[in-house]
């Protein structure tokens, strides 16, 4: 069975979740492989937005954190505050297992770029800023989105926005942040990524079928370990049905064949 | 005795040049467009917008010349337009003051005003560059009295030595521009649906205009006062104004409007596209009844939400005829 990138990328996203995980999923493709998930690997899985509203489920797929869509059969509403301050209370009562971060730019150690590129106050490109990631990279263990091109993997970002693990093993602490939480994988179009337990550097895990680990190389802008990688699963079929008919039906994120 | 008034006499009473604003909703939900349109079509400059989840509402009063600075943690119709155009034109340019923090640190910082705390100190922001680059410095900062005179300081947690917090002062806020479903002449008003910050606005700010879905009796909306967030005695003025979150969406009543929020994306690249949006859908309408008109009867029918699944349903996606 033929598939598209952005399927292979859904299902990676979805295998990252565990049954009855709590998972903050913002819109676009990780929201897709969060509903993949909870009708697959994990049904139980529960999905939540910064915008305070907690364990919905959706039928069409929400545009925003923000959008009605999210709140059908959701648990509660409520006020955004509260649901921040779950957030900050996750270390001493861990409610959220999981987030998903996208950003322009990554380091080899996870940290996240999502303002603007160049100098700060006369940046060549502005984006929409935080958002809630800083906080997500702050609290709670992360799963990074990005598109996988030199300029994007830099030896150092342009401006950081959400911390990942720092400079090293030791980067979070010196930095006053939460020591024990922080980015854990990295999906691309090309593969994924993991942090090496004793640097906290980045080393390719996965390659997907298709891609060499090389290919992956040589759109890093910084010197990576590709010596532990290995081959992805395919996706399994019946998830690959599941995503088309259920879940984006109009191909919206998955794209066409 | 009744707070209701017009949409022009509200803003002209409460939204002066220079003030500082905070707008409730959240990117494409509840947004209290009509008050953005009036703000603009009365010329207000010079204002300070403390933002959240922004969207169009900031883009449209940063786009239309209405801001000083923008307090910026999130600006996107997101899904629609992934950074709103006019902002990052403006910042890109230089054409505006802006700052930079985070969803969390807003809500903390709405939450922190209603509570009447001056600062907060939180782990937020630590490691980051959202303490190390500055977007108003101190100096411009001592120019503008309406904004907090730091962006925020590094400093030990007072009770436990070694541990580092970041400090962040509450702002000052002026006026609250909120969009709620119901509210009644005594001020009372109900919101369906998420919340978001806007209580904590509502509490925070010095005054607070509501625009309403509907205006409802006293007896009505407080045979259930348990489901009313804002009090009587918070709002300054109430503006009846149906659809007056268009294009963006409201709980039990209407879905984003889809085509807008393209065609916002589509005008909101090019500055002379853009004065033409402005000229047609905010300075030449008379009222917001005129926008209403503008909009036409059958494509804000046609927003109405579905009751038990809130959003829109084409009925051509189900075998209906159009």
């Amino acid at each position: 069975m033929s598939y598209t990138n952005k399927e292979m990328q859904v299902i990676m996203i979805a295998r990252q979740i565990k049954d009855g995980q709590r998972v903050i999923v913002g819109t676009g493709l990780p929201l897709v492989g969060a509903s993949l998930a909870k009708r697959t690997y994990a049904p139980n899985c529960c999905l939540l937005v910064e915008s305070g509203m907690i364990d919905g489920c959706p039928i069409e797929a929400p545009t925003s954190v923000a959008d009605l869509r999210f709140s059908n059969g959701a648990s509660t509403l409520g006020e955004t505050f509260r649901y921040f301050g779950m957030q900050n209370n996750n270390l001493r009562k861990p409610l959220m297992d999981l987030g998903f971060l996208g950003g322009a730019q990554v380091d080899p150690y996870g940290n996240l770029n999502s303002t603007s590129i160049g100098d700060y106050h006369h940046p060549s490109a502005r984006f929409s800023g935080s958002g809630g990631a800083n906080g997500i990279a702050t609290y709670v263990n992360t799963v990074l989105m990005m598109q996988h091109q030199k300029r994007r993997f830099v030896e150092k970002v342009d401006y950081l926005t959400s911390p990942g693990w720092i400079d090293g093993p030791d980067g979070r602490r010196k930095k006053g942040l939460p020591e024990d939480r922080g980015p854990q994988v990295v999906i691309t179009n090309l593969g994924l990524m993991r942090f090496d337990e004793q640097t906290k550097r980045m080393y390719v895990a996965e390659y997907f079928p298709g891609v060499t680990p090389q290919e992956i190389q040589e759109n890093t802008g910084f010197e990576i370990d590709i010596s532990r990688a290995v081959e992805s699963q395919p996706p399994e079929e019946e998830c690959l049905e599941i995503l088309r008919n259920q879940i984006d039906p109009s191909r919206l994120y998955i794209g066409k064949e | 005795m009744s707070k209701i008034m017009s949409l022009e006499a509200a803003v002209s009473t409460y939204v002066h040049d220079g003030d500082s604003i905070c707008i409730g909703g959240c990117t494409t939900n509840r947004k209290p467009y009509a008050l953005v349109r009036e703000i603009i079509r009365q010329g207000r400059t010079g204002l300070y917008l403390h933002g959240a989840a922004s969207g169009g509402d900031a883009d449209m009063l940063i786009g239309a010349d209405c801001c000083t600075a923008y307090i910026n943690s999130y600006c996107a119709n997101s899904g629609y337009t992934n950074v709103s155009r006019r902002y990052r034109k403006y910042v890109e340019e230089g054409k505006i003051l802006f700052e930079d923090y985070s969803l969390d640190i807003h809500a903390a910082l709405y939450h922190a005003a209603a509570l009447g705390f001056p600062f907060i100190a939180v782990k937020h922001m630590l490691g980051s560059d959202l303490v190390d680059k500055v977007g108003i410095s101190e100096e411009v900062r001592a120019k503008h009295p309406k904004l907090p005179p730091q962006k925020c300081k590094i400093a030990e947690n007072p009770f436990k030595p070694g541990d580092q917090l970041c400090y962040i002062p509450v702002p000052d806020i002026d006026v609250a521009l909120i969009h709620v479903q119901k509210a009644a002449l005594d001020g009372t008003c109900r919101i369906e649906g998420a919340v978001f910050n806007d209580l904590d606005m509502a509490l925070g700010a010095r005054h607070v205009i509501i625009s309403c879905e509907e205006i409802v009796t006293e007896q009505e909306i407080r045979r259930e006062p348990g489901l009313n967030q804002i009090s009587c005695i918070i709002p300054d003025a109430i503006v009846l104004a149906p659809f007056g979150a268009h294009p963006s969406q409201v709980y039990n009543y209407y879905d984003y409007d889809r085509n807008f929020l393209k065609y916002y994306d589509k005008v909101s690249r090019e500055d002379g596209l853009y004065e033409e949006f402005l000229k047609s859908w905010v300075q030449e309408p008379a009222d917001h009844y005129a926008y209403l008109e503008r909009l036409g009867t059958k494509r804000l029918m046609d927003l109405r939400v579905r009751k038990g699944m809130n959003f829109t349903v084409a009925l051509e996606s189900e075998g209906g005829k159009a």
